[in-house]
């Protein structure tokens, strides 16, 4: 079966989303209290929070009112890097997406990027400086791999995955560049990203609804 | 955590507002969480702003001769671009606008959005970004230096030459002279808490004291067990005398403390770097002494250096009237 997203689907994947920020609370905590300053869980669970608050409204929107709203909502609950990062990827995913009301593979694909590349642009980083860049950035190259191989939509979804949560790995043995982490007097060589380990589960979470209801 | 608070999630507009209860000369715009001036001159107008948890900075300096507006974020998380341009368009009184930036991520891209998207609305917008923490090495790769106390005075300098009628280049220009000769170098004694985290980011042991800690309480240089003031004081300003060359200065000097040291010890502190900095021929102008930036209730301590010129010294000595701050 191919990837169809509606707005109302969109929505109950942020939910999916919230609950997974929800359960891992002590361990994202955890994990920024060791190389950042620990509110990291605090501010996104108070973002998404905010998104299944404002459900309604959203779910009454477009999908390029939708990305401007949430981008927006984002930038302003959550605050921080994290805020203005995700409200810039979403701001840019609205111009992509456009007049489109169902998101398909190859436009998912395409939104990923437009994602990716905003947060690059706004936090002036590129992928190896231990950041969320490192769990979307493989997981967009794959992906577009996958399409270019024509591969099902199912097992495309699933290379997503494995580059998210290869690419969140890989954070571990980083030397941050950017952030709090770069003050730790090893670079927080080590532990995860936290950035990254949240941006893997958006991803994650994306593909198992997806790869559910095929 | 044992806290005089609500609800985590309400500090920065609780005490927002009962800072401007006390401060009634001074607006509070909710949901933005925007403290600015309610009588407005013509001249450049000073933002600045950051993570709250550091009172009182930044809305106690909005005021005559200091900032036009402050701009709060959540604790230790940078405002977002929209609060930003609340403060921009409060402060914008057709001179054009001054940021003042603290070297985070967090805040240089937040501020950096904000300045793009008031631009487009037709404000000129520039920044300056303060950089003063000498226990990170500098770097352009990297985020490199923090921005700390020594902020306040670079609020301090920025005000009174806009103060004056100068022109934004020119208040760009002074703020960066003051960057440049300014220096902090900090020590921390315990951890603090996030409220929204509910328990401390780090641990100190009993007689364990971090030297160079951020105040977010990033790590420092070096974790060493307690020493006398004096030896503290000698400790942190041969680190900022080694970064930068004092001799034979006039300098403010600025002993700040982090939120929970009393100001029994930091007097006692500036009594060990007035000596320390007459031994070294450095001559002190105008010494500050008190809770200028804190990190919520981490206790320890901060000392910058400002190395002052006829110019800074006129900025520095020139009137202002803010509730953290007032020089007559």
């Amino acid at each position: 079966m191919a990837v169809k997203i509606t707005v109302k689907d969109y929505m109950t994947y942020i939910e999916l989303v919230t609950q997974k920020i929800q359960e891992n609370k002590v361990y994202i905590s955890e994990l920024d209290a060791i190389t950042g300053d620990g509110d990291h869980w605090a501010n996104m669970n108070m973002g998404f929070g905010k998104l299944v608050e404002n459900k309604t409204l959203l779910e009454g929107m477009t999908f390029n009112e939708m990305f401007k709203k949430i981008g927006q909502l984002i930038m302003s609950t959550v605050g921080g890097s994290s805020g203005v990062l995700y409200g810039s990827a979403y701001l840019r995913a609205s111009k992509v997406i456009g007049e489109n009301q169902v998101i398909d593979l190859e436009l998912l694909s395409q939104i990923l990027e437009a994602k990716l590349v905003a947060i690059m642009e706004r936090g002036n980083a590129k992928p190896g400086f231990k950041t969320m860049i490192d769990a979307l950035h493989p997981a967009v190259l794959n992906l577009q791999n996958a399409l270019k191989e024509e591969k099902s939509d199912y097992d495309a979804l699933q290379e997503l995955k494995i580059g998210a949560i290869e690419g969140m790995n890989q954070t571990r043995d980083m030397e941050a560049v950017k952030g709090r982490a770069c003050y730790q007097a090893n670079k927080g060589v080590g532990h995860l990203d936290p950035g990254a380990v949240t941006m893997c589960y958006q991803l994650e979470v994306l593909v198992d609804f997806l790869c559910s209801r095929m | 955590m044992k806290k005089l608070i609500n609800h985590p999630d309400e500090v920065v507009s609780d005490m927002l507002q009962g800072f401007v209860s006390a401060n009634p000369q001074l607006e509070y715009f909710k949901e933005v969480e925007v403290i600015a001036k309610k009588i407005k001159e013509k001249k450049v107008g000073l933002v600045s702003g950051g993570g709250s948890g550091h009172e009182p900075a930044h809305a106690g300096y909005v005021g005559k001769g200091m900032l036009d507006a402050a701009v709060a974020g959540n604790v230790f998380a940078s405002p977002s671009p929209d609060r930003i341009i609340k403060g921009i368009e409060e402060a914008h009184m057709g001179e054009g606008v001054l940021l003042i930036i603290k070297n985070y991520s967090g805040d240089i891209m937040n501020f950096g959005m904000a300045k793009d998207l008031a631009e487009l609305d037709g404000i000129e917008v520039d920044y300056v970004v303060v950089k003063d923490d000498v226990a990170v090495k500098d770097s352009t790769y990297s985020t490199g230096r923090r921005g700390v106390a020594g902020t306040v005075l670079v609020h301090k300098i920025a005000g009174a030459k806009a103060d004056e009628g100068a022109s934004l280049k020119e208040v760009k220009r002074a703020a960066e002279k003051a960057i440049q000769n300014v220096r902090t170098m900090g020590m921390a004694m315990s951890s603090c808490i996030i409220p929204s985290v509910g328990q401390p980011g780090f641990e100190l042991g009993e007689y364990e004291i971090e030297i160079g800690m951020g105040i977010h309480g990033e790590p420092g240089v070096e974790k060493t067990t307690i020493k006398s003031a004096k030896d503290i004081a000698q400790s942190l300003c041969n680190k900022i005398l080694e970064d930068y060359d004092y001799s034979n200065s006039e300098v403010a000097v600025l002993v700040n403390g982090l939120g929970s040291t009393p100001l029994m010890e930091l007097y006692i502190l500036n009594y060990e770097v007035a000596k320390l900095l007459k031994e070294k021929n450095i001559t002190i102008h105008r010494t500050f002494v008190g809770n200028y930036m804190t990190s919520l209730e981490m206790s320890g301590c901060s000392i910058s250096l400002l190395k002052l010129d006829d110019e800074l010294k006129g900025l520095l000595d020139a009137p202002c009237q803010t509730p953290a701050l007032t020089i007559t």
